[in-house]
């Protein structure tokens, strides 16, 4: 019976991982990248993809390769070898997924320090403070001073920064854009920041990802029929333009609702 | 008429009322003379009588009469084993103390448990088989996809590895028994009394918050969240108690000769989870206490109004639920090392390192816990050191994967069903545990957590992981246990159609994750709707593939070929007595004079059991 080697076996592995990896990295289905952050997160992702694709394949061919080569024929009475163990290889097998990890905390270290820079940096940008409720979500612009209606659609500029304050004041939501790749808790009794810089125009998901009551499953702009409006990723124009009407509006409504307490007092 | 005296079940249907009505009544009567009103507060009332009637139960069956009767003075037999052992079917429905009873107890209560959580899963994936809501209400989807996940955790995959144990332990040690037996008939009979309250809740408005439980949204819900804070303190309370009871069978009761490094890789792993046990539970005891606390007694551990802190409860929670996905599979891992060095005929390859990454593991586990709270909004700076602990955790684990092939290379692999089984396990668990370590890294877990990609990865490891290793370890012990085999075409069967199926069913949820479905959602946007067919088809033959199963054990349990002590040629103790094992175990009290996994060695030998004449020994029933 021939030995076999194990080496080349290792190589064909890595050579089968890498073919698996491609297939997965090319059948991904990610949702469009819309935030400045995105494209990192992907990378990280493929870059995930290649090293679990290449570990799957050398673990799965030498699984088969034993079963195939080491299996019992019938009335088999044999006994395995008496091998307790190979120190040096136990190292190397505990060696290789240390570096691996340690990749990976790098390459995790480097995209959340970029994340974590670009939120530092983004003390200028568009402040909106977000309520989750059950069962929607509830925007207001602090710099403009806006406060939309419940569940009326957010609408932002694109490639500006934006900071959400996230608040709840029943139960935990979560405010999930995934072309954004960025989500956030709005826990009750607490404010969450997170922030992101839209870098495409367009409307997007907005997701509430945690269970928060019978609602849950509708508070998904995905849904057909849902009443959560998608969130609106526009120019600077355009933007400008939408923040003047609201505040045509804010001024129109305060009005009217002042002459109706004028109206109120006077009868 | 004495039936309903006698420690049985029969006296648990009077007792258990009785404690429960006492209690109401001293309750109604305490809330009457202080002035509280209403007097009949329903949820008081109904917390009193299920805390009094799972006492009243544990005493109907018969788990402190030994006690009682030592408290009143009454005559007791030190040589009294009445209670140990199996001597007809109704054995198993009493109170026994017979490690092997009360495993067999543990292994097919939890079973049942197992398929009720799974027909759970069935009713939900018939709803989410189509776009729209046709099947349930969004409350009793929520409240059955609570229930599934409640049941699998707290009352199949931790205690049926606790049933697994205490059947194969003490025999793998060469001990008579547990070291408390008493105590292990009770963290038993805990078991129904949680499944009771925790499936009870229906009637009540069943706890619809997810199995997590978190506040705010558990103190909306009904009363049936009550249940669940109540059920799972028993579950915690049975499984305590057990790891107890392992902790000190394994350290004080091994049989001479067997040095640590001598003992099997299943009680290594058991010695690692019994101590994750005994540390982490009273954490999630504790966690919903205070949350019991806060619905039925007005106290504001987490209730924002009353200055409480909602993230305090993730903390505590996942403190315990963390190293709680260890629990369930740190005993799968050891049995995994039996099953596959038994059937592959060889050593396994780097037992040291083996049994040390159990070690390993047990101890990183508990740094691990807030890379479940990546976007709770938790401190910021608590991200890095999680994320890099959680990464940590992947070494330890690759080295038993990379060890269970280095067994297997070079073995003559016995292709039965129980090796499938592990082999199987190898492939799927691998795939967990990749999907784990990316989801320890924080930006990408932030993109996506709490979407289905989150339930693919958990569902690899706990359907892929544990449950393949239960599987596994049913069909190796089964001859032990059963003294008879089971039929390895339809194991074979069984095998085949619960790995693919399991694949189907979870591998696209990996794809509708990332695509952006979050979990826990009754209803989905189009794009998934042939996704979600598959799945739910998917998932309606891995559900039927479990009826193979169960006919396989019951049929071969009664009509299977005999199995003779030792079927598979093991080396560890169990194999080396009869099938199934004399009620006291060995006749005399074996000596280890190797380790556990000598295969390849001509003659060689983990353990003798010396042959005692049976006049004296003391077996006097």
């Amino acid at each position: 019976m021939k030995t076999i080697k194990v080496l080349p076996l290792a190589l064909l592995g890595t050579v089968v991982g890498i073919v698996i990896s491609v297939i997965l990295i090319f059948t991904r289905t990610l949702p469009v990248q819309a935030s400045a952050e995105a494209n990192d997160i992907d990378n990280l992702y493929i870059f995930f993809l290649g090293f679990s694709g290449i570990i799957f394949g050398i673990v799965v061919l030498f699984l088969l390769v034993a079963v195939y080569r080491f299996r019992a024929r019938p009335n088999d009475e044999r006994e395995g070898d008496n091998v307790h163990g190979i120190t040096w290889l136990e190292v190397v097998w505990t060696v290789i997924p240390f570096v691996i990890v340690v990749l990976c905390a790098i390459g995790g270290l480097i995209v959340l320090r970029s994340g974590d820079v670009e939120a530092q940096a983004r003390t200028k940008g568009q402040q909106i403070h977000v309520l989750g409720y059950q069962f929607g979500w509830k925007y207001a612009y602090l710099n403009q001073g806006i406060d939309l209606k419940d569940q009326q659609t957010l609408v932002l500029p694109v490639n500006e920064p934006v900071i959400f304050e996230l608040e709840s004041n029943d139960v935990i939501h979560s405010f999930w854009v995934p072309a954004w790749r960025m989500q956030m808790n709005a826990t009750p009794g607490q404010v969450n920041e997170i922030s992101t810089t839209p870098t495409k125009i367009g409307s997007f998901e907005i997701v509430c990802a945690y269970l928060c009551g019978v609602g849950h499953t509708n508070m998904n702009s995905a849904l057909p029929g849902s009443i959560i409006p998608k969130v609106q990723v526009v120019s600077k124009s355009d933007f400008d333009a939408w923040i003047e009407q609201q505040k045509a509006e804010a001024a129109k409504a305060a009005e009217s609702s002042s002459a109706e307490t004028t109206t109120g007092s006077a009868g | 008429m004495t039936a309903v005296l006698k420690p049985t079940l029969a006296r648990c249907l009077w007792v258990a009322p009785a404690f429960a009505a006492l209690a109401i009544l001293i309750t109604v009567a305490a809330r009457s003379i202080f002035g509280m009103t209403p007097v009949l507060q329903e949820s008081t009332l109904l917390t009193v009588a299920y805390i009094a009637g799972g006492i009243g139960f544990i005493v109907g069956i018969g788990g402190f009469d030994y006690w009682f009767t030592w408290m009143r003075g009454g005559e007791l037999d030190p040589n009294d084993h009445s209670q140990h052992g199996a001597h007809s079917w109704g054995d198993y429905f009493k109170f026994n103390t017979d490690h092997k009873v009360i495993g067999i107890q543990y292994i097919v209560f939890t079973f049942i448990m197992f398929l009720v959580g799974g027909m759970f899963a069935e009713v939900f994936r018939s709803e989410l088989a189509t776009p729209g809501q046709q099947v349930l209400t969004d409350q009793q989807y929520s409240g059955l996809i609570s229930q599934h996940g409640v049941i699998m955790i707290f009352v199949f995959m931790v205690p049926v590895f606790a049933g697994i144990g205490n059947y194969v332990i003490p025999l793998m040690i060469g001990a008579a028994d547990m070291a408390f037996p008493r105590l292990n008939a009770v963290s038993f009979w805990l078991l129904p009394v949680a499944a009771f309250t925790l499936l009870s809740s229906f009637m009540f408005g069943s706890f619809d918050g997810g199995w997590t439980g978190y506040p705010t949204l558990s103190e909306q819900s009904g009363y049936g969240m009550t249940l669940y804070q109540l059920g799972v303190q028993l579950a915690g309370a049975s499984s305590i108690a057990t790891a107890v009871n392992f902790l000190v069978t394994i350290i004080a009761m091994r049989a001479p000769g067997m040095t640590l490094f001598r003992m099997p890789l299943l009680v290594w792993a058991n010695l690692a989870t019994s101590a994750l046990v005994v540390a982490a539970t009273p954490f999630i005891a504790g966690a919903q206490f205070m949350a019991m606390f806060d619905r039925e007694m007005g106290t504001h551990f987490f209730t924002i109004a009353g200055g409480g802190d909602t993230l305090v409860y993730q903390h505590i929670f996942w403190f315990y639920s963390h190293p709680a996905v260890y629990i369930m599979i740190l005993p799968g891992f050891g049995i995994i090392s039996e099953v596959i060095a038994t059937h592959a005929r060889k050593p396994v390859f780097g037992y040291r390192a083996v049994a040390f990454s159990s070690a390993g593991i047990a101890i990183l586990g508990f740094a691990v816990w807030a890379h479940h709270m990546f976007a709770s909004g938790m401190e910021p700076w608590l991200r890095v050191p999680i994320m890099l602990s959680t990464l940590l955790i992947a070494i330890p684990t690759g080295i038993k994967i990379f060890s269970w092939l280095g067994t297997m290379w070079g073995g003559v692999l016995r292709m039965t069903t129980a090796n499938l089984f592990a082999i199987g396990f190898i492939f799927t668990f691998v795939i967990g545990g990749l999907s784990g370590v990316m989801l320890a890294v924080v930006p990408f877990d932030v993109s996506i957590t709490n979407s289905y990609f989150i339930v693919a990865h958990f569902h690899y490891v706990l359907f892929g992981g544990s449950i393949m290793t239960i599987y596994a370890g049913f069909y190796h012990w089964f001859p032990k246990v059963t003294g008879r085999m089971y039929n390895e075409v339809v194991g074979r069967w069984h095998f085949w159609i619960t790995f693919v199926a399991m694949n189907i069913t979870f591998f696209p949820m990996h794809y509708q994750g990332l695509v952006g479905m979050p979990r826990r959602v009754a209803d989905y946007a189009p794009e998934f709707a042939w996704s979600n067919m598959v799945i739910s088809l998917a998932a309606f033959v891995l559900g039927a593939s479990t009826l193979i199963f169960v006919y396989n054990m019951i049929h071969s349990a009664r009509h299977g070929k005999k199995a003779g002590a030792n079927p598979w040629g093991g080396l560890t103790l169990e194999w080396l007595l009869s099938s199934p094992p004399p009620i006291f175990n060995f006749p005399a009290t074996p000596r280890v004079i190797g380790g556990p996994y000598r295969y390849g060695e001509e003659g060689a030998k983990h353990a003798i059991v010396p042959e005692v004449e049976p006049a004296t020994v003391e077996t006097t029933v």
